[in-house]
């Protein structure tokens, strides 16, 4: 079990770092909310140029993040486009620890991301002592094992890419929208409020947000069992679509009639 | 001389199929299929496209559940003891199943770790294997940066990589030139030899030619099986080929004077006990002109189309 997970972690690590250019490329949607979004909605804000970045710089991390795990979560289905997974299936590794070497590498993946723009904090005018640095890296630490499981979740039901991005946009984008990443939650319509109980990137930002502001819009309690939650919900759903035992070549996909032999 | 003693224990056949029936939604693709392979044989399960030639092929390598019959492998049943099963096989797929961009090596390492070894066995297995295709050289180089036949080689290597004892090939040579096949087997023949047990699934009859046994498959059904020089024999006597300008009026008159062409409109097939005494018979006598004769020993394609009327390399795709 241990071993599998390994062996799937090292092989996604290593496709990464093949195509490692990416973390930069990855950094041009952050920084364009960042800095050009930013600026221009910040000047027009009661809280000023400056306050306006720093306050959505957690918001644009967990923006990276999410993208880039759920990304990650994509090679599932590209996997299973080119056979390669085939090999895999078929080797005695249980489904679970299939779901979960994805999960974890998914996470370092956005980790990784995440960590090439926490440079740029200073720049958005959120300078950060050292404690405060490692609180927000724990927080991006437990974002990205998030993001990554609710990615895998998704894309280990379906076989096709097309319909990835139908479902990135209803899904990913409408989370993010919610999770107050670019306003405070606080000031928010009550339905958003609401709302945004029930989104697991609003815990996440919020998390990452208290550590460079040191005001939570959540009790800390509260967004860590909330991602707790989330985490260990999804891992079991993944878990149940890898472990489907007939045709397995589908990875369970089957279910959803994209697939036919 | 003296009996042997009763062995208690008997070694389980390689493959041991039965009643096997497999549906996709309304396609039947397995329609009760019988097959036993013994231990250490080199078997070939020889049909055109679409006669089940991969359903069966996924069942025995642990992709897909039967509908309804069983199927084992070394003694291991495929849906119940799925992973006892997936320790002792090793299989290439038709499609490539390496990851292009990551070089040989690393690419048989990770099959290593899927398997359960230790970074240093595998890594020390990559290299064994490698050696012994006679690719050692090929170790840094991506996958990518291969030609076909060396990439078929990888595939066979990452198949080999935790030393099963029934090794799957399905359609392993497909888009190869010759060449590159005759090598492409000379290993697998080695490695069977070696007393490894191959089961291999090909649409060229010269492939099968090189198994000691063959099933020929057709529409889900076994239609024959045997050695090849068996199924050869089966037709009885060698084959009259003809090529002439109006195969029907051919036909009609070969009909008329009590010989049997087969059916079928790849030109005109007699099988007769004696056809060298035959032809100048029928090359005198035929009311059209004759383009072209031969007379062979029968193949495995002939055996083919003497059992079900069409030829290997058409069939229908489902």
């Amino acid at each position: 079990m241990i071993r599998g997970i390994i062996a799937i972690v090292i092989l996604d690590l290593k496709r990464f770092w093949m195509e490692r250019t990416r973390l930069i490329a990855g950094l041009i949607q952050p920084l364009l909310y960042l800095f050009v979004l930013g600026a221009g909605i910040g000047g027009s804000s009661r809280m000023g140029g400056g306050d306006y970045r720093r306050f959505i710089f957690p918001g644009t991390m967990g923006l990276s993040l999410l993208f880039t795990a759920t990304f990650a979560a994509i090679g599932i289905v590209f996997d299973r486009q080119i056979g390669f997974f085939k090999a895999v299936l078929v080797a005695p590794v249980p489904r679970p620890a299939i779901a979960i070497g994805k999960i974890i590498a998914g996470a370092l993946q956005a980790l990784a991301q995440g960590m090439v723009l926490l440079p740029f904090a200073p720049l958005a005018g959120a300078s950060l002592d050292v404690l405060q640095t490692f609180e927000l890296i724990g927080a991006m630490a437990l974002a990205s094992f998030t993001f990554s499981t609710i990615g895998v979740a998704f894309a280990c039901r379906f076989n096709s890419t097309t319909v990835f991005p139908i479902v990135s946009n209803a899904v990913l984008l409408p989370m993010f929208f919610l999770s107050g990443g670019l306003y405070p939650l606080r000031n928010a319509p009550y339905w958003m409020q609401v709302a945004a109980h029930f989104d697991p990137v609003a815990y996440a930002v919020d998390l990452m947000r208290g550590s460079v502001l040191g005001t939570f819009f959540f009790p800390v309690p509260l967004s860590l069992g909330a991602l707790a939650l989330t985490i260990a919900l999804l891992i079991w759903a993944a878990v149940r679509v890898f472990n489907r035992g007939e045709d397995d070549s589908s990875l369970g996909a089957s279910k959803f009639g994209f697939w036919r032999r | 001389m003296s009996a042997p003693a009763q062995s208690t224990v008997v070694a389980p056949a390689a493959v041991d199929v039965r009643a096997l029936v497999k549906h996709y939604d309304k396609v039947e693709a397995l329609r009760g299929v019988d097959l036993v392979v013994g231990q250490g044989e080199m078997f070939a399960l020889l049909g055109p496209n679409g006669a089940g030639k991969t359903t069966l092929f996924s069942i025995l390598a642990t992709l897909r559940t039967p509908t309804s019959g069983s199927a084992r492998v070394m003694g291991k049943d495929v849906v119940t003891e799925r992973d006892a099963i997936r320790h002792q096989i090793g299989i290439v797929f038709q499609e490539p199943a390496i990851e292009q961009r990551m070089s040989c090596r690393d690419n048989l390492m990770l099959m290593g770790l899927l398997y359960g070894l230790s970074v240093a066995a595998s890594r020390k297995r990559a290299s064994d294997i490698l050696a012994q295709l006679g690719i050692a050289e090929l170790a840094e180089r991506r996958a990518k940066e291969l030609s076909g036949g060396q990439r078929r080689k990888l595939e066979l290597a990452r198949a080999l990589v935790t030393d099963p004892r029934v090794l799957f090939l399905d359609e392993a040579t497909l888009g190869l030139d010759v060449d590159a096949r005759r090598i492409f087997w000379g290993h697998v023949r080695t490695l069977a030899n070696a007393g490894r047990t191959v089961f291999f699934t090909t649409h060229y009859m010269e492939e099968a030619e090189v198994a000691d046994r063959i099933a020929l498959i057709d529409s889900g059904r076994i239609v024959a099986h045997g050695t090849p020089r068996e199924l050869k024999a089966r037709l009885g006597g060698g084959i009259v080929s003809l090529k002439t300008n109006d195969d029907a009026r051919a036909r009609a008159w070969l009909n008329e004077h009590g010989f049997v062409p087969e059916p079928g409109d790849r030109g005109i097939i007699l099988v007769h006990a004696d056809p060298a005494a035959i032809l100048p018979e029928v090359l005198r006598n035929l009311p059209v002109r004759v383009e072209r004769a031969e007379v062979h020993d029968p193949s495995l394609e002939d055996v083919f189309l003497k059992l079900t009327g069409r030829g290997l390399e058409g069939g229908n795709k489902p």
